[in-house]
């Protein structure tokens, strides 16, 4: 094959090597933001995007007044990370672009590894379905059931997934194969 | 190349960072309902006319249509309330605690939250004495005007944040004289 990462100019190697260290440092750092905005349970998913939405969808009649007390511990209590429509818009407007990208440049990875094409087609699939699978679990989370925050957990763990499996294969093809050049 | 190259820069650009508390709830409370020794949180669900009323006054919709102020008590005297209320920029969201006397003028506003890219325009704009422009001001009376106030001697950043505080204590304005005494519980 024409690129192959295992015989390609060590320029290329560590063009590669460098792009995935710089994706697997943010990748740690974005599950350390998951962990402290979101969380990884569905349940917590769930309470970040589903929101009291879900619970009181229209507006009363008259407007309504409810009182009850409060003590100063009550304002300590942490708070929900809450995403609501307006700001899961901007996420998906910022975050589908960039993943889109990061996808491409590990598929070009991908095309350089001695796979069998159907393993390829798999991966590049896996890769472009993570973030369709993350950003359509908010989304359903939000208008349809927080039962669907179990969708956004897998496109997560996707996107780690295949990022190990791609950073795998390529590391050993291209610094530690008998078949390298 | 050349576009992947544009897209990446562009998409980084864009990145909302994520949200810092720069005060404290509790802290802002202690600040703005001072001696208070007793809360209510008075939770207003406005009708679809109500919320329409105040989105064409402000351009803001309370989330989920559910206003909340703190009232606050010392023994049987009321102390003033508070609303925190969230403005949503083109760099993420701010929260703006506004307090308001039992006259129901602005006691104080304290900027609590901001995202880590504002965090910095913030403080600046907060050392130029940004909330003193906001002491009382009244609902239905002169428009807030902290971004021009300290524009002279805060950077432009620090000046635009400004604005979009200007923003949230319009909001709380608009909602307290609106909403806090003329709906009965």
């Amino acid at each position: 094959m024409l690129y192959d990462l295992r015989r390609a100019d060590i320029r290329i190697k560590w063009l590669v090597t460098g792009l995935l260290a710089t994706l697997g440092l943010s990748y740690v750092f974005g599950a350390v933001m998951v962990a402290l905005y979101a969380g990884f349970t569905p349940q917590r998913v769930a309470a970040t995007y589903a929101g009291p939405e879900m619970s009181m969808a229209m507006p009363p009649e008259t407007t309504v007044v409810v009182q009850r007390p409060m003590a100063m511990a009550d304002f300590a209590k942490p708070e929900v990370h809450t995403v609501d429509s307006a700001l899961l818009i901007q996420d998906t407007h910022v975050h589908v672009p960039m993943y889109g990208l990061i996808a491409a440049a590990l598929g070009v990875v991908v095309v350089g590894l001695s796979v069998s094409r159907r393993w390829a087609l798999g991966l590049i699939v896996l890769l472009f379905a993570a973030p369709w699978l993350d950003f359509a679990g908010m989304w359903l989370t939000k208008f349809a059931s927080p039962r669907f925050a179990i969708v956004t957990l897998a496109g997560g763990w996707a996107m780690g997934v295949a990022y190990l499996i791609v950073t795998a294969l390529a590391i050993h093809q291209m610094w530690l194969s008998r078949e390298r050049s | 190349m050349s576009f992947l190259i544009r897209a990446t820069a562009i998409a980084a650009l864009l990145h909302i960072t994520p949200v810092v508390v720069l005060v404290k709830r509790p802290a802002a409370v202690q600040t703005l309902l001072p001696g208070a020794d007793a809360y209510v949180a008075r939770e207003v669900h406005l009708s679809a006319t109500d919320a329409h009323r105040l989105h064409e006054g402000v351009d803001w919709s309370p989330e989920d249509g559910v206003l909340v102020f703190y009232g606050g008590t010392a023994g049987s005297t009321s102390v003033g309330a508070l609303e925190f209320v969230r403005v949503d920029t083109p760099h993420g969201p701010i929260e703006v605690a506004v307090g308001f006397t039992p006259q129901g003028a602005v006691r104080g506003v304290v900027v609590t939250k901001a995202t880590i890219e504002m965090k910095p325009w913030v403080l600046e704009a907060v050392a130029a004495g940004l909330t003193d422009y906001y002491r009382g001001l009244k609902p239905g009376g002169e428009a807030p005007r902290g971004a021009a106030g300290i524009a002279s001697r805060a950077g432009n950043l620090a000046t635009y944040v400004a604005g979009e505080v200007d923003k949230g204590v319009a909001r709380a304005l608009a909602a307290y004289g609106a909403f806090y005494n003329h709906v009965r519980a």
